[in-house]
C-alpha cells in the first residue's frame, strides 16, 4: 500500500509548515527512520524522517510551500507498487486533506487539526485532563497532534495559557491603497509569520506599560576593563546587564512572574530571554538560571545561544519559557527605545547604548557614561510600584556594579 | 474359516445378595448403627425437603430419600482416615460419613443423638441454607459439601468430577503406608463420563486403593438407565478396565456392607481399584419435594413398589425377627431423628416478622458480604521464610545453561530437598527427560511408575484423569504435585478438573484448603503444531479464579519462579517457552534455592515514551523491537501474570511516567492475556493515559501447521515494532522528536 506522507505538526502549536529542503528525490529508497526533509515551522527548522520504508514515488510540495498541517508532501511507494498506487493513495487521502488555509479562513473556520467535534466537544486524553486541571490551563485552542485530533501530552509542554490566535489576526490591516510606489511581494518565511502573530498578539492583548531609566555606567564599564584583563573570555556590557536583570528580579519576586489565565506564576530561578538578530527576523532562546550562574559562564550561553540561532540549530524547548527579557541595541547607537513583550514573559527590558552625556554631579555640569533602559511591564502581572522597585533595584546594581560580581 | 477363540477378561465380577444367616451373623451393634444413621438421614432430608418447599434453601435440594442404604452400608465400617467424596446428590454419603467420624462408628439407636451429632446435623443444615456456621462457611451449599476432619473430601456439582480427585487421595494413603482407602460415588448418568473411565483405568494400572461406588438410581434426571447405556449394570465397567466388581440390593444396607468388605479386603491388601453397584431408587424427583412421576417420566406403581423396598424399613424389619428392638423401639429411633432436626432448625429458623405463619433464615446467620471473595488464594505468607533471590539484582557469578537444563535442574535441587514432590504427566519419564529435556535425569535419580516409590510418573493420555489425580494429591496435602501438559491446548479436555475443580476447590469449600499443585506447559508457537497445540494458556487462566501463573523469560527467573510456585499452597501454572528450551542462558552459581515471590515484575528497560508489558519469549522480541525504532521505552517483565500475583506497583508507576501502554503477547487474540490486562490498566490508570492502551498479539485463529500461515498468525518482534509506532502515533507530536 502506498503511503502519504503528511505535513507534521513539528512544533507545539503550529498549524503549517514549509519545505525548506527534499534531501531525498523521487526514485530514491528510503528506509523507515531516514530523514525525509527539512521543515521549517515558525521557529526552527527540522528534520523530518519518513515512518516507512520504500521508494520516493512523488514530491507533491516545493520547497518554501507553505501548506496546512495534514497536508499531503509526498508519496511513498511499497516494494512492486507502481503509479496506480501513488494514483490510489492520493484518492483515498483527497477530500480528507484541508486545503492550506488562507488567513482569511482562519477566522472564519477552525482548522481541521483542531481537536474540536463539530458539537464542539474537545477530545483531550485522559492525562491531558488531568494536567489541565492541575494547572488550571484551557485546552480550548490548543491543537491537538494525536489521532483525530486528540490532544495528547506533548502538545502541552511548553504551552502556556495564551490568548487566541483570532484576535491577533483580525487586527492584520488590509495594505494601504493608492500608493505610487511599487514593491514586489516577498513570501513569507515560517519565522515571520511567527514573528507577526506572536507581537501582533502580544501588543494587541496584553497590556503594556513602560518604566524608563538612566543609569550611569562609568564604574560597570571600568569594572569590565579589570574583568576582562583576567577573564577567561570577553564579557560584555550586555553580559552585566543580563546578571543585573536577573539580580534585580531576586530582590523583587513579584516581578519574577507570568500571567497564566486564571493564575499568575511565580518563578523561583531566573530564566531570561535574550532577542538575536538573525536572517530575517529575530529568535529569543532562553538562557535558564541566570541567577545561578558566573559573569563568564553568561558570556558563554549568550555567544553559544547567539551563534546557534544564526546557524538555525536551536532545539525548540530552548525557544520557551522564560518570565523576562532583554533586548539591546546599543551595538547600533540607539539612545533609547521600548520594546514589544515576548509572551509568556512578562518584563522585557530594552537598552539603549552606552554614551557620554552631560550629567549633572552634586549640583555641578560633568560628562558622564549613560546608558538609557526601557522595561516593558505586562500590567497583569506587574503594577507600576513593583515596576519602578525593580527598575530601582535594576539601577542600583548597575550603578554599584560590584554586587553583580557577588 | 477362520479360528476362533472366545476371550475372557478373567476379573471378577459377582452379584452379592444377603440370606438370613447374613442377618444373624451380622454384629448386633453395626445393625443398630445402620439404623439409626439411616433414620437420622430420612429425617434430615425430609427437613432439606421441607425448607425447600417453603422456598428457604436457595437453589436445588437433591434428596437422598430412598437411596441411604448405599451410603450407610459401604460407609459405616469405614475409619475417618478413609475417605469419600461424591456427586450432587450427596448429603446421605456425607452424613454417613459424618456421623461416622463422630460417634466413633457405633451408634445406640436407643439414643441416637449426642451433642456432637446434634452438631452435625445443624452445620450440615446450615451448609445446606448457605450459612456462615457451616462446614464451608455457607459457600458450598448442598452440592459442597466437605469436612476434611471427617474424611469427607467433598461433594461435587459436577457429573462425574470427584472420581480423578478421589484416585489422587487414594494414592496418597497408599503411599504414605497407610490401608487407607478412597470411596467415589456417583451416579448411573455418571457411568459413561469420560473421568470416570479415565479414573478407573489409571486406578487400575497403577493400583490405586480406590472404590467407585455406582449408586444406580436408575435416572439421570428424566433419563432412563436403558436410554444411556445398552447394559444398564454399570458395574460391567470393571470388565473393560481390569476391576473386580460387586453389584449388590442397595435396598438391602447390609449386602452393600458385605460387598463393601470384600472390595475393602483387596484394596487395603494393595491390589488395586474396586468397583460397587448399589441398586437404589431415589422416591423424589431429582430435586425438590415431589415425586418422579409428577414429571411422567415414570409410573406411580413402579415407584410405589421401590418404596415398599425402602431400606429404613429393611432393616428395622430384620432387627425385629432377630429381637434387636421392637416396632415402639423403631418409632422411638425415628422420634428422637426428627427432634433432633427440629431442634436444629430452631437454631437456624425463626419466625417472620413481615410474613404471618411463615419462617425465614435468622439473619444473623448469613455469611457476611464482604466474604464473598476471601479465601479464592492463600495469602502466600508461606514465603515468607524463604529466602528471595532477585537474578537482576545478583551481584555474584554466574553458570553458563541452557535455559532447558536449568528447567530439570531446579527440580532435580527440589525433588532432592522435598520428598513430597511427584512429578507426572505423558512421557516426562522417558524420552531423556520429556519431549523436550524439561525433567532430564528425574526419572533416573527418584524412579517411575516401574519403582517401588517413583517420584516421576508416566501417565496414560488421560489428561482429566491425571490432572484430576494431581488435584486429589494436592488436597490431600501429603504430597506435591507436579504436572506437565505438554502442549498447553490439552488443559481443555481437562478442563473440568482445571478450572471446576483445582481452581475452584479452595474458595467453593469454604477458603481454607491449601492446593499446592503446579502445572508445567510449554507455548510452542513457531513449532508447526498447528491449530490444537500452539496456544497461549496465560489468559484463559488469568480469567479463571483460584490460579497462579509465572510465565520466565530467562533461566535465571525459572529458577526463582519455580521455587516459589513449589513452595505455595496455591495452584500455579508455570509457562514455558519453546523457543526459550535451548537458548544459552545462565543462572546464578551455587544457588538454586532462591525464591522470586509474587509482586516483583522486572524493569528490562528504562524509558520515558511508553510502558511495554510482556513475558515469556516476548520480552526479548520486545528489546530488539525496542531498539529498531529507536523509542524510548520502559519494558517491564511482569514474571507474575495473576491478578494476585502481577506487580502492580511497577507498572503503576511507570505509566505514570510514561503516560502510554503496549501489553504485547505472542499468541491468538480470542484468548488473549492482554484483554484482561488492558481492561484493569484503564480502570485503574485512566487519568495517566495519553492514548488508549495499545496491544500486539496474534491474529485471531490459532495459528495453523504451514509454515507462512503460522507466522502470519503470530507476534514476533516485527509486530512488536508496528505496536510501537502505533503508539507512537498516539504520542502525537512524536516524528519530530524522532528525528
Amino acid at each position: 500500500m502506498a503511503t502519504v506522507v503528511r505535513m507534521p505538526a513539528a512544533l507545539a502549536g503550529v498549524t503549517e509548515g514549509a519545505i525548506q529542503t527534499w534531501m531525498l528525490r523521487p526514485g530514491d529508497t528510503v528506509a523507515a527512520g531516514q530523514p525525509l526533509a527539512e521543515i521549517e515551522t515558525e521557529k526552527a527548522v527540522v528534520e523530518y524522517a519518513a515512518e516507512v520504508g520504500g521508494t520516493v514515488a512523488r514530491l507533491l510540495v516545493e520547497p518554501g510551500e507553505n501548506v496546512a498541517v495534514g497536508a499531503p508532501i509526498a508519496v511513498i511507494l511499497g516494494t512492486g507498487e507502481g503509479d496506480d498506487a501513488v494514483a490510489a493513495a492520493l484518492a483515498e487521502a483527497g477530500p480528507a486533506v484541508p486545503a492550506p488555509p488562507a488567513a482569511d479562513d482562519v477566522v472564519a473556520s477552525p482548522p481541521a487539526s483542531t481537536a474540536a467535534a463539530p458539537g464542539g466537544r474537545t477530545f483531550a486524553s485522559p492525562i491531558v485532563r488531568r494536567l489541565a486541571r492541575e494547572r488550571g490551563l484551557s485546552l480550548e485552542g490548543v491543537r491537538g497532534s494525536g489521532p483525530d485530533g486528540r490532544i495528547v501530552r506533548r502538545d502541552l509542554e511548553g504551552s502556556e495559557p495564551a490568548a487566541s490566535e483570532a484576535a491577533a489576526l483580525a487586527s492584520a490591516a488590509p495594505p494601504a491603497s493608492g500608493s505610487s510606489a511599487t514593491g514586489t511581494d516577498v513570501p513569507l518565511t515560517g519565522m515571520r509569520r511567527a514573528i507577526a502573530r506572536r507581537l501582533t498578539e502580544s501588543k494587541t492583548t496584553v497590556p503594556h506599560f513602560y518604566v524608563t531609566a538612566h543609569c550611569r555606567v562609568d564604574r560597570l564599564l571600568s569594572l569590565r576593563a579589570e574583568v576582562n584583563a583576567v577573564a577567561p573570555r570577553r564579557v560584555s556590557l550586555n553580559d552585566f546587564v543580563l546578571k543585573a536583570v536577573a539580580g534585580a528580579l531576586g530582590a523583587v519576586p513579584a516581578a519574577n512572574a507570568i500571567w497564566g489565565g486564571d493564575h499568575i506564576t511565580r518563578y523561583e530561578g531566573v530564566d531570561l530571554a535574550v532577542a538575536v538578530a538573525v536572517e530575517g527576523g529575530l529568535l529569543t532562546p532562553v538562557l535558564r538560571r541566570v541567577d545561578t550562574m558566573t559573569l563568564t559562564q553568561v558570556a558563554a550561553a549568550v555567544a553559544d545561544a547567539a551563534e546557534r540561532a544564526r546557524a538555525g540549530s536551536l532545539q525548540q524547548h530552548e525557544l520557551e519559557g522564560g518570565s523576562f527579557a532583554v533586548s539591546n541595541l546599543g551595538m547600533f547607537g540607539v539612545d533609547e527605545f521600548s520594546a514589544i513583550l515576548n509572551p509568556p514573559q512578562s518584563g522585557i527590558l530594552a537598552v539603549g547604548a552606552a554614551k557620554e552625556r552631560p550629567v549633572v554631579v552634586d549640583g555641578q555640569l560633568a560628562v558622564g557614561t549613560v546608558m538609557t533602559v526601557t522595561l516593558s511591564a505586562d500590567h497583569r502581572v506587574i503594577d507600576g510600584a513593583v515596576a519602578a522597585e525593580w527598575m530601582r533595584a535594576f539601577v542600583t546594581l548597575v550603578e554599584n556594579p560590584a554586587g553583580i560580581l557577588i | 474359516m477362520p479360528k476362533q477363540r472366545r476371550l475372557e477378561t478373567g476379573v471378577d465380577w459377582v452379584e452379592l445378595s444377603t440370606t438370613a444367616a447374613d442377618w444373624k451373623a451380622a454384629d448386633p451393634a453395626l445393625l443398630g448403627t445402620m439404623l439409626a444413621q439411616l433414620h437420622l438421614i430420612r429425617a434430615f432430608e425430609e427437613t432439606v425437603l421441607e425448607l425447600a418447599a417453603e422456598g428457604l434453601v436457595h437453589g436445588p435440594a437433591h434428596s437422598s430419600i430412598g437411596q441411604e442404604g448405599g451410603a450407610v452400608g459401604s460407609i459405616v465400617g469405614l475409619s475417618t482416615a478413609d475417605a469419600v467424596n461424591g456427586s450432587h446428590r450427596g448429603h446421605h454419603q456425607f452424613l454417613a460419613k459424618a456421623l461416622t467420624h463422630v460417634s466413633g462408628g457405633t451408634i445406640d439407636p436407643a439414643a441416637p443423638v449426642g451433642p456432637a451429632i446434634q452438631t452435625v446435623l445443624q452445620r450440615t443444615l446450615a451448609e445446606i441454607l448457605g450459612l456462615a456456621q457451616g462446614y464451608c462457611r455457607g459457600r458450598g451449599g448442598s452440592m459442597h459439601l466437605q469436612w476434611f476432619e471427617a474424611g469427607a473430601l467433598g461433594t461435587n456439582a459436577i457429573v462425574g468430577g470427584g472420581a480423578a480427585m478421589a484416585t489422587g487421595n487414594a494414592w496418597a494413603q497408599k503411599r504414605a503406608g497407610t490401608d487407607n482407602i478412597t470411596i467415589n460415588y456417583f451416579g448411573d448418568g455418571a457411568s459413561q463420563i469420560g473421568s470416570i473411565l479415565e479414573s478407573m483405568n489409571l486406578a487400575a494400572t497403577w493400583k490405586i486403593p480406590v472404590c467407585f461406588f455406582i449408586e444406580n438410581n436408575h435416572y439421570a434426571v428424566s433419563t432412563s438407565d436403558s436410554e444411556i447405556s445398552a447394559d444398564t449394570r454399570f458395574s460391567i465397567r470393571g470388565q473393560g478396565f481390569s476391576i473386580p466388581s460387586w453389584r449388590v440390593d442397595g435396598m438391602d444396607p447390609l449386602a452393600v456392607h458385605l460387598a463393601m468388605a470384600a472390595a475393602e479386603k483387596r484394596m487395603r491388601a494393595g491390589d488395586g481399584p474396586a468397583i460397587v453397584e448399589a441398586d437404589v431408587y431415589r422416591f423424589f424427583h431429582q430435586n425438590g419435594p415431589y415425586p418422579g412421576s409428577a414429571f411422567g417420566y415414570r409410573t406411580k406403581e413402579e415407584e410405589a413398589a421401590w418404596r415398599a423396598r425402602d431400606p429404613l424399613d429393611r432393616v428395622a424389619k430384620e432387627m425385629i425377627t432377630l429381637g434387636l428392638i421392637d416396632e415402639p423401639g423403631v418409632a422411638a429411633v425415628r422420634a428422637h431423628a426428627q427432634a433432633a432436626m427440629t431442634a436444629a432448625v430452631g437454631e437456624l429458623l425463626e419466625a417472620d416478622p413481615d410474613a404471618a405463619g411463615k419462617r425465614r433464615i435468622r439473619p444473623a446467620l448469613w455469611p457476611d458480604p464482604s466474604f464473598v471473595d476471601v479465601g479464592i488464594r492463600g495469602d502466600a505468607s508461606e514465603l515468607a521464610a524463604l529466602t528471595v533471590g532477585d537474578p537482576a539484582e545478583h551481584g555474584g557469578g554466574w553458570v553458563e545453561t541452557k535455559f532447558v537444563d536449568a528447567v530439570a535442574a531446579v527440580m532435580d535441587r527440589r525433588m532432592s530437598r522435598d520428598d513430597r514432590i511427584v512429578v507426572l504427566g505423558e512421557d516426562v519419564h522417558r524420552l531423556n527427560g520429556g519431549t523436550n529435556g524439561a525433567t532430564k535425569g528425574l526419572a533416573k535419580k527418584y524412579g517411575d511408575t516401574t519403582t517401588a516409590g517413583g517420584r516421576v510418573l508416566g501417565t496414560p493420555i488421560s489428561e482429566n484423569a491425571f490432572f484430576g489425580f494431581a488435584g486429589g494429591l494436592a488436597l490431600d496435602g501429603r504430597y506435591r504435585p507436579v504436572v506437565e501438559f505438554m502442549y498447553p491446548d490439552f488443559m481443555w479436555v481437562a478442563a473440568d478438573q482445571v478450572f471446576n475443580q483445582v481452581g475452584k476447590a479452595r474458595h467453593m469449600f469454604g477458603g481454607d484448603n491449601p492446593v499446592p499443585l503446579v502445572l508445567r506447559t510449554k507455548v510452542a508457537m513457531g513449532s508447526g503444531y498447528g491449530s490444537q497445540h500452539l496456544m497461549d494458556p496465560a489468559g484463559i487462566f488469568a480469567t479463571a479464579p483460584g490460579w497462579r501463573i509465572v510465565a520466565p523469560s530467562t533461566a535465571a527467573d525459572y529458577v526463582g519462579l519455580m521455587n516459589a510456585a513449589l513452595a505455595l499452597q496455591d495452584p500455579v501454572l508455570v509457562i514455558e517457552h519453546v523457543d526459550l528450551y535451548q537458548t544459552a542462558d545462565r543462572v546464578p552459581e551455587g544457588d538454586l534455592d532462591y525464591i522470586l515471590p509474587p509482586g516483583r515484575a522486572a524493569v528490562r528497560r528504562a524509558g520515558s515514551d511508553a510502558t511495554v508489558i510482556s513475558y515469556l519469549s516476548m520480552v526479548a522480541h520486545c528489546l530488539e523491537a525496542i531498539e529498531q525504532t529507536g523509542m524510548d521505552a520502559e519494558l517491564i517483565d511482569l514474571r507474575w501474570l495473576d491478578r494476585a500475583s502481577i506487580d502492580w506497583d511497577t507498572i503503576g508507576t511507570s505509566i505514570k511516567k510514561t503516560n502510554a501502554v503496549l501489553i504485547v503477547e505472542q499468541g491468538a487474540r480470542g484468548t488473549s492475556y492482554g484483554a484482561w490486562l488492558a481492561d484493569e490498566l484503564q480502570r485503574r490508570f485512566f487519568d495517566w493515559l495519553d492514548q488508549p492502551i495499545q496491544r500486539v498479539s496474534g491474529g485471531e485463529a490459532s495459528p495453523s501447521i504451514s509454515r507462512v500461515l503460522e507466522r502470519a498468525a503470530i507476534a514476533r518482534t516485527e509486530e512488536v515494532v508496528a505496536g510501537l509506532e502505533l503508539v507512537r502515533r498516539g504520542m502525537g507530536q512524536s516524528r519530530t522528536d524522532a528525528s
